[in-house]
């Protein structure tokens, strides 16, 4: 208990120094969990209390990604979404599989280093948005939208993997029983939710909690495992008034994400030895490989490579999805690897997403001498 | 009436955007992020990038009293308000503590309105309003009065009658 008192003070601290750099706080909480754990100092070990915490900052994250869910603004703005969406996956997800398996990672655990390759921070690229006001920029609305289908396929590829030995059919049949079951209370509990959810006494909050560790308790029965459980409540409670799921579970999701993150820290060992080697790869290609997609992105969406270049520095950092990934079906040599990957990339992602309109002007400055001024803002 | 059309978006996990496009062919833009604050983007025509401000909620209400044209200058006891529709009229109001050598005299006594033009709107004594007071409403040492009128009507008033 002392462990989680200890790793918590100093995450305080951490948060507002990282608050007050404006850098994200990920990358120190997973610094702050490798120090204090098995491969540094030893002061923190994860006990059954550390990891029930950890689990729950899991369920939340995913419940919050089923939150988010937003199908049907997909398909209202399918062709932007879909090309960069395509673009984004397919040479993220190449390049990860290709170089992870080639650097001697069995084919599962490639799937899952690809997976946490590929998908962005969509905490780090909002907030940096936010941040270095930069969402009036033609290329936020693309990065928003990029964000939102990564989630998705996180949620196919999660939902894939998550099947393990079962019959994919089958799987997917109890799936879509869960999601039939929520959807349908949710739309006919629709008015007695947004009732408990307007209180302005403990209700709400405690509502959103037991429903979301009900719904995950119930995996054991149906066969269908937690992750895919909350997120199909998340979902299925987006019908209903999402913003106000979110503004209840959020306190929730804060906590226990940073115990998450740090324990996560805390059980990596480097006993067994890391691979300096593989992780350095693996480190330097993950922010190559979103150079390549985002300036394709940039290219075909905005007629831009220039563009491309802010795509890149907002979608560099790999984070909190990785992470879970890593947690959930990593062995310890992927969970290293991993995590160096989201350390490197959130701190080199940090940096590129406030400075990549400076290289943008320096390298159009450069242009200007050779080439007349181009047009670079469009109305549409 | 709006000349051009004022588009607003839902961004997912960012928050809500307005922008439009100004008869100039300049752009604002604002957004509610969900973190709470507002930020406004403006982007002058032909130019690339935008500059931005960010504001708590507070500091995007005083704007927008601002820009509807209600400007609201408080300082400690007075409050000046300037419509700025209505040819640059401004109007103050002052609250004044009534002094115990007016005690006992009625607004009509004093002339107030005759005399310096100011009008009495609202009295406070001992935690309770009295609204509109009446020509005949007697004073009471240590009531508080709401005077409305232009600043040198409330000068007037403070010198003819002292009240502080």
């Amino acid at each position: 208990m002392e462990g989680i008192v200890l790793a918590l003070f100093i995450c305080l601290v951490l948060a507002l120094i990282s608050k007050y750099l404006s850098v994200p706080a990920i990358p120190f909480y997973i610094l702050a969990g490798v120090v204090l754990g098995k491969a540094g100092l030893g002061l923190v070990a994860s006990d059954e209390i550390s990891h029930f915490f950890s689990q729950m900052g899991l369920i939340f994250l995913l419940f919050f990604m089923g939150l988010g869910l937003k199908i049907d603004r997909i398909v209202a703005n399918r062709s932007a979404v879909l090309t960069s969406g395509i673009i984004d996956l397919n040479v993220n997800m190449i390049i990860g599989f290709a170089a992870s398996y080639l650097l001697g990672f069995t084919l599962i655990e490639s799937l899952i280093v690809a997976a946490a390759f590929y998908v962005s921070s969509t905490a780090m690229a909002l907030t940096s948005l936010i941040d270095n006001r930069k969402l009036m920029m033609k290329e936020a609305d693309t990065i928003i939208w990029l964000m939102v289908f990564e989630d998705l396929v996180m949620i196919i590829f999660l939902a894939i993997i998550s099947a393990g030995d079962q019959n994919l059919i089958i799987f997917a049949v109890k799936i879509l029983f869960v999601l039939g079951i929520l959807y349908t209370l949710a739309h006919y509990g629709k008015e007695f939710l947004i009732a408990i959810l307007d209180r302005d006494d403990e209700l709400p909050i405690l509502f959103t909690f037991a429903a979301v560790l009900t719904t995950a308790s119930f995996s054991m029965y149906l066969g269908v495992p937690e992750t895919m459980m909350v997120i199909a409540l998340g979902a299925a409670f987006a019908t209903t008034d999402p913003d106000a799921f979110e503004q209840h579970a959020r306190p929730f999701k804060d906590v226990f994400l940073v115990v998450f993150f740090v324990f996560f820290g805390v059980t990596i060992n480097l006993s067994g030895g890391a691979d300096w080697f593989v992780i350095g790869v693996i480190c330097i290609l993950a922010i190559l490989s979103k150079l390549i997609s985002g300036v394709l992105t940039g290219i075909f969406i905005h007629h831009s490579a220039l563009s491309g270049l802010e795509i890149w520095g907002n979608t560099i950092g790999r984070g909190e999805f990785s992470i879970a990934l890593a947690v959930l079906y990593g062995s310890p040599l992927v969970g290293t690897t991993i995590a160096a990957m989201v350390i490197v990339t959130s701190i080199v992602g940090a940096f590129m997403a406030k400075y990549a309109t400076f290289l943008r002007r320096g390298i159009v400055g450069l242009g200007r001498r050779s080439a007349p001024p181009r047009r670079v803002h469009t109305k549409h | 009436m709006f000349p051009m059309p004022l588009r607003s978006q839902n961004l997912p996990g960012v928050g809500t955007k307005y922008e439009f496009s100004t008869e100039k062919g300049d752009t604002v833009a604002i957004f509610f992020t969900k973190t709470g604050t507002v930020q406004m983007y403006t982007l002058q025509q032909g130019c690339n990038t935008p500059s931005a401000a960010e504001m708590t909620p507070l500091e995007a209400r005083r704007l927008g009293n601002i820009l509807t044209g209600a400007i609201i200058e408080a300082d400690q006891d007075s409050v000046d308000i300037a419509f700025s529709a209505l040819a640059d009229l401004r109007i103050t109001l002052h609250t004044y503590i009534i002094p115990a050598s007016i005690a006992g005299k009625t607004i009509e006594d004093l002339q107030i309105r005759a005399k310096t033009g100011a009008t009495v709107i609202a009295i406070s004594r001992h935690s309770m309003n009295i609204i509109n007071p009446p020509a005949s409403f007697v004073f009471e040492g240590g009531d508080a009065a709401l005077v409305i009128g232009e600043t040198d009507q409330l000068k007037n008033l403070e010198r003819e009658i002292s009240v502080d």
